[in-house]
């Protein structure tokens, strides 16, 4: 496993240290927010970045959570979220290896067609996606209608784009002078492979969605259809007021938002590690 | 063993039917001129192809097509006269002095941004590829800011870079008055940091998964010819992750370019007499707010040419190959 | 790859060009069948919890009345984005034939859209609304003279301020002198200067187009006798009265009595400001709040029956969407009668804009004498001007507001003047 020279302690541990400092900078504003979460009474000074017990409840997820549902709107945001992942990867491997490693009438076509959509502002294109998703398609109000225009991410195309470019042309080719076919190169070959960029991809798809407010606020009247990412925000701005530590509560539901999230990726980054040996070269 | 492939965004058809077909596809010629040499290729990308017709062509279209005209949204049935107006919107945009700053002020974040971002992000990935000790930890500190909603992290950002927040308590003397995202001098910067750290998560996990694709092979030959640390890094994880680098730069551009939510929450709405303002966000404001989309239109017509300029110039610069 | 583009250019065009061509098709029903029909009706009203407890309680006694013309209430979230909400909805045709939450500086755009009833076409449209509200009706009346919305409920702003730290600074927390320019600005020094609180006066600092209806337009609806910020088709502000108004502030600013950074949260409640501007709805939150009232200040003090102030008013729309017109304008009348006006001050603390409401409501308001100086400041308020291009007035306003008076760059009159000039021409284009 030593396959670089020894270094050095002293370049070790400096270099861990400044990674552990900036892992604390990092860490800061997300802890200062668990915090506010937990206060019982707002305090805006210095010492108030400090958990002191005498000041700390439970109240604040109580609070928002009897002004928003919590529960359901977790159950949303996971829809929404969860089928958005699905599609994308699913569609977007195909999409990606297609892009990446075979030649195809249209192929430069599509590839700036995927640049171009990620350049256009979204907030271009809100109102005449409401229109045509709530008038023509009649989707208001509905998981379809809020799943639809997430439901590919363009991103993670590139993303599997990217990284089929990275893997050696030779291994697909020799798959074809085999006589293997498109398919069964893509099944046996291609997807086994691509799993560290599934990976990445998924966490990367997994974010957009669920802290997305604008398109689901747009498109959902109803407040049991409601994502949490939204109902935070509606919350933030109109019900806060008369609750007893208002910035407590909203950073209660910020916290609630952001776990899941966290906890995710604690559990995938994992994976990182161990997919680390997998790839590469045979013979 | 080379493990490049040439990334061209090659035109559709692939190689011309006139190299020499392998044995038994004489007869496919005609279709695979059509097609291309991988026809499945169509098959394949078809879904995706058509969601993005079916659900972003119309939209880009009509915003094209009002960008060109008098016109704003109606109600079913109301019947408005909406007159071709050829260039009007744009020359309206252009000779708007608060639009043209918002462009310098994307250009003043980009500059500050993408360096920021390639640079740190590829150190912070290599690091913690090779880090053993506390890897779980530091991974997930880096990743934390990404994940958590903007509309939290922006609440605490304020706070400790407010006047009297712990930034300029450690600063002191130094601290500028205003602070710093009043400031007109220093907003942009402010939010060119702020977007930065938040979205350095992002771009770090690109570029670990650009790591770990690494043949160990090659690191190996590198360490069997003698290189040093640094030399086996430049010849070989460097190039190695090039693809990364360049979907790097390419979505931190593009990110940077379509700014919106920090300059809307972060300094309320523009800044100090619009010192913040980017394209998207007066876009929002025209298009949305003040209910003028043909303007709006025209606002993100000019900003999709101005990305797809830059992205291009960077797209030379970065595959110098 | 200039093939691609070429093919990509020619997809937008003809995208772009369809798109143009496309377009749901209108209902052909003539506007007075639309009137007479009945039927059941959807309204929208702002998820303020007391307004939604208002909604329900009024929904169900109009459906126990009428079980053939069922009225269905939702809730939309109220806040700096349900103006989007609506617009985007006109757009689709998913309006609801009725919403509570109608902001009349949106009015404008929404008639433009074609997407609001003109309540004057109505038999009684033009009488039930004038008879209810009074004079103050006429401006909420469109450039045609017509009324696209009914002017529902206000939220007189007045000047709240912290008793407790009255009494620290030193000043009769029962009768703060604050009724001339001179006063208080002398009251707010010393707030700050006796570290009583750090700031003395706190209005959000930031750049949206709504901030200056809470520290401008409210003070300038005082120190003018109740002028609009444009007022037959001309902006009026760039006038002695505006002027002094925007050198009040920003001696306030200049000398640090009011915070030029964005604070997240409310700084009266977190006791960061010792006074704050705001209407009734706050006095269930200011709640555990030591606090008394007074009126805006002017600049050579008027007594508190002659100040007028800024209305902050929501009002109803009736969306063109509405298929059963008839059912709406009567549930609308319903909705707005005295007893449900009564209702609404009593579960909300809101003005409803009806003429005279301390005689309307007199045991209410002794039972609630905290609300009783609003109600009377109710008869004396202005609203937003019901022009074409209402947001980017405000907006253009504001811009100048922002750089001048917040952080003081330039001099007062010119950026008032050259506001003036961009807004007359933002009102005279159609």
């Amino acid at each position: 496993m030593s396959d670089m020279q020894p270094k050095p302690p002293r370049h070790r541990i400096l270099s861990m240290t400044l990674l552990m400092l900036g892992a604390l900078v990092f860490l800061f504003p997300f802890y200062y927010m668990v915090v506010g979460a937990l206060q019982t009474k707002r305090d805006p000074s210095l010492s108030g970045a400090i958990p002191w017990p005498s000041n700390l409840t439970l109240n604040n997820f109580l609070d928002i959570n009897g002004a928003i549902n919590l529960g359901r709107s977790l159950l949303n945001s996971g829809i929404f979220t969860g089928a958005v992942v699905v599609f994308t990867i699913f569609f977007g491997v195909l999409a990606g290896y297609a892009l990446a490693t075979l030649h195809f009438r249209g192929r430069g076509l599509l590839f700036a067609v995927v640049l171009l959509l990620q350049a256009v502002p979204f907030q271009l294109l809100m109102v005449p996606l409401y229109v045509l998703l709530v008038r023509d398609f009649g989707l208001g109000d509905s998981y379809v209608g809020m799943i639809l225009p997430f439901a590919i991410n363009s991103v993670a195309v590139l993303i599997f784009r990217q990284f089929f470019l990275q893997v050696p042309q030779e291994m697909f080719d020799a798959a074809r002078i085999d006589g293997a076919g498109e398919f069964r190169i893509l099944w046996s070959i291609a997807v086994p492979l691509v799993r560290p960029a599934i990976l990445t991809a998924a966490l990367v798809t997994f974010i957009g969605p669920w802290n997305e407010f604008l398109w689901p606020f747009l498109i959902t009247k109803k407040q049991g259809m409601q994502p949490l990412a939204v109902a935070v925000a509606n919350f933030t701005q109109t019900g806060a007021g008369f609750h007893a530590n208002p910035m407590g509560s909203i950073l209660a539901g910020s916290t609630v938002l952001a776990v899941p999230a966290v906890v995710l990726f604690i559990v995938f980054q994992r994976h990182f590690a161990e997919t680390h040996s997998s790839t590469g070269v045979k013979g | 063993m080379s493990a490049k492939t040439s990334q061209s965004r090659g035109p559709g058809p692939g190689r011309t039917a006139a190299a020499t077909p392998a044995p038994g596809r004489r007869r496919r010629s005609r279709l695979e001129f059509a097609l291309g040499r991988h026809p499945s290729g169509l098959l394949l990308a078809a879904p995706y192809a058509l969601f993005v017709a079916a659900v972003f062509v119309y939209p880009i279209g009509l915003g094209v097509w009002m960008s060109f005209h008098d016109s704003f949204f109606t109600a079913p049935g109301v019947d408005v006269p909406q007159p071709f107006v050829g260039l009007e919107n744009y020359a309206t945009v252009l000779s708007n002095p608060a639009v043209r700053a918002s462009f310098v002020h994307v250009a003043e974040f980009l500059v500050i941004n993408v360096p920021l971002t390639l640079v740190f992000s590829l150190l912070l990935a290599t690091a913690l590829n090779s880090v053993i000790h506390w890897r779980g930890f530091m991974r997930v500190s880096y990743y934390v800011p990404y994940v958590t909603a903007s509309v939290a992290t922006i609440t605490v950002w304020m706070f400790m870079f407010n006047s009297g927040g712990i930034v300029n308590q450690i600063l002191g003397p130094l601290a500028p008055d205003p602070a710093w995202l009043i400031n007109r001098f220093w907003a942009m910067p402010s939010i060119a940091f702020y977007v930065t750290w938040k979205q350095l998560g992002f771009f770090i996990l690109l570029f670990l998964a650009a790591l770990q694709n690494v043949p160990k092979e090659l690191h190996e030959a590198a360490a069997t010819d003698g290189a040093s640390r640094w030399q086996a890094y430049k010849a070989v994880t460097l190039p190695a992750v090039r693809p990364a680098t360049t979907l790097v730069v390419l979505l931190a551009i593009i990110t940077g370019a379509n700014l919106f939510t920090e300059p809307y929450l972060l300094t309320g709405g523009g800044g100090p007499n619009g010192a913040s303002t980017t394209p998207v966000f007066l876009l929002y404001q025209q298009g949305i707010q003040q209910g003028k989309p043909a303007i709006a239109s025209a606002i993100g017509v000019l900003l999709v040419i101005g990305v797809l300029i830059i992205t291009y110039a960077s797209r030379k610069l970065t595959e110098r190959e | 790859m200039k093939r691609s583009i070429i093919i990509l250019i020619a997809a937008l065009a003809t995208a772009s060009m369809l798109a143009a061509c496309g377009g749901g098709g209108g209902s052909s029903t003539q506007a007075s069948d639309k009137q007479a029909a009945k039927g059941p009706i959807t309204i929208w009203y702002s998820n303020n919890p007391n307004e939604v407890k208002w909604g329900k309680q009024v929904v169900a006694a109009w459906n126990a009345a009428h079980p053939d013309e069922k009225v269905t209430g939702q809730e939309i979230p109220a806040g700096r984005s349900s103006e989007e909400v609506i617009g985007a909805a006109i757009t689709a045709g998913n309006t609801p034939d009725l919403i509570y939450n109608t902001a009349p500086v949106a009015v404008p755009q929404f008639q433009k859209q074609g997407g609001l009833v003109d309540l004057s076409t109505f038999p009684d449209g033009a009488t039930y609304i004038e008879s209810r509200t009074g004079d103050a009706a006429s401006q909420y009346a469109s450039v045609d003279g017509h009324y696209y919305q009914l002017p529902w409920k206000s939220n007189p702003v007045m000047l709240f301020y912290n008793k407790a730290i009255m009494r620290k600074a030193g000043i009769d927390p029962e009768n703060p002198p604050l009724a001339t320019y001179d006063e208080f600005l002398a009251t707010a020094r010393a707030i700050v200067k006796s570290k009583a609180a750090k700031y003395a006066i706190y209005p959000s600092p930031s750049s949206e187009f709504y901030q200056s209806w809470f520290d401008f337009y409210a003070l300038y609806a005082a120190e003018s006798g109740g002028k609009l910020l444009v007022e037959n088709g001309a902006a009026t502000f760039a006038d002695t009265a505006g002027t002094s108004v925007a050198e009040l502030w920003r001696t306030i600013y200049a000398e640090k009595l009011a915070g030029n950074e964005p604070y997240t949260g409310d700084a009266f409640l977190d006791g960061l400001t010792g006074m704050v501007l705001a209407g009734p709805w706050a006095i269930e939150s200011y709640g555990k709040t030591d606090w008394g009232v007074a009126p805006v200040p002017t600049s050579a003090g008027m007594k508190p029956a002659e100040t007028y102030t800024f209305a902050d008013s929501k009002n109803i729309g009736m969306y063109s969407s509405s298929k059963n017109q008839g059912t709406a304008w009567e549930f609308l009348k319903f909705s707005t009668s005295p007893e449900q006006d009564g209702a609404l001050l009593e579960t909300t603390g809101q003005m409803p804009l009806r003429v005279d409401l301390t005689k309307a409501y007199p045991e209410y308001f002794t039972k609630n004498p905290a609300y009783k100086m609003f109600a009377e400041q109710a008869g004396r308020t202005v609203d937003v001007p019901n022009v074409s291009s209402s947001v980017e007035v405000w907006q253009t306003f504001r811009d100048a507001w922002t750089g001048a008076v917040i952080f003081g760059e330039g001099d007062i009159p010119s950026a008032l003047s050259d506001a003036a000039a961009s807004i007359d021409t933002l009102v005279s284009q159609q």
